[in-house]
């Protein structure tokens, strides 16, 4: 694979992919170069922002409300759980719980601890609890190569 | 291996119960038609309660097989004293039916779960050296 960058000051960013022809690794890769165009509009004390998704931790719902959570900010995202779930078929998030969507791009290692629960330690060195039944979620996502 | 194994038992219950509706047109329910629409009855209200309570219970792996295992019990026993598959005397008998299924269920979950975690944090490590290399 060749790669050629140039910078042209009066276009906006852009990509071209040239193949001889559409296979699997192709398609994985504008999914990839899609999904990074992916934003979420977001609420912080009041504002509104835009997040992309490689800024995007984690995503919560607590008590029926859903938060973003980036390295270091807390946002409150105005969509549901299918919404995002919807959103996130093709990018780097998969669903670890009922509860929590994570950004694997973000996935420093997935460990069991003692026998019991499976905690998700985030590049921050943050944790998160996984359930078993989304293991095979996230295992999927790596073995299509979106990740 | 897996896939054979899982196609094979998927293929002989759809066998089974294919065959068995069949049957029910020549000679009705019969008492083994009978014994086959109850196991699939009884299978599929384990799957719903097995489904929810993944759903909405995080325990650990441990408690969420002790709790599986006395709540699909005590269906088990329900169901058998519904369809009279147990009496008084040997309705105990389902405690070491359940129990024998999940020993079994646990040996290969835990197996499974040691395989994926291999999976994923092989993965996550392959990618740390691409990234580091780029």
């Amino acid at each position: 694979m060749q790669i050629i960058t140039r910078q042209i000051k009066e276009k906006p960013l852009t990509v071209i992919i040239e193949y001889p022809e559409l296979n699997d690794s192709v398609s994985n890769l504008l999914k990839k170069i899609k999904s990074l165009d992916v934003e979420f509009s977001a609420n912080l004390d009041g504002r509104q922002v835009k997040i992309g998704l490689s800024d995007v931790y984690y995503i919560e719902n607590v008590e029926r409300k859903l938060f973003i959570y980036t390295a270091k900010e807390v946002y409150r995202l105005d969509a549901t759980m299918a919404e995002i779930d919807d959103m996130a078929i093709d990018t780097d998030l998969v669903r670890i719980s009922r509860t929590c969507i994570m950004n694997t791009d973000h996935l420093k290692e997935i460990r069991q601890v003692k026998n019991s629960h499976l905690e998700a330690v985030l590049d921050n060195d943050e944790m998160l609890i996984v359930s078993r039944k989304y293991l095979k979620d996230i295992k999927k996502a790596f073995q299509k190569g979106l990740v | 291996m897996k896939k054979i194994l899982k196609d094979t038992l998927l293929l002989a219950s759809l066998m089974i119960l294919v065959v068995f509706i069949i049957s029910i047109f020549w000679v009705g329910i019969t008492e083994e038609i009978g014994l086959v629409l109850k196991l699939f009855g009884l299978a599929f209200v384990l799957s719903i309660v097995n489904y929810l309570l993944d759903e909405y219970l995080s325990l650990s792996i441990i408690m969420s097989y002790i709790v599986k295992y006395f709540a699909i019990t005590g269906i088990v026993m329900l169901f058998g004293f519904i369809v009279r598959w147990f009496y008084p005397s040997n309705f105990w008998m389902a405690f070491i039916y359940v129990g024998v299924v999940m020993v079994l269920a646990y040996s290969i979950d835990s197996f499974r779960i040691k395989k994926d975690l291999e999976f994923i944090n092989k993965k996550i490590a392959d990618r740390s050296i691409l990234d580091k290399e780029n």
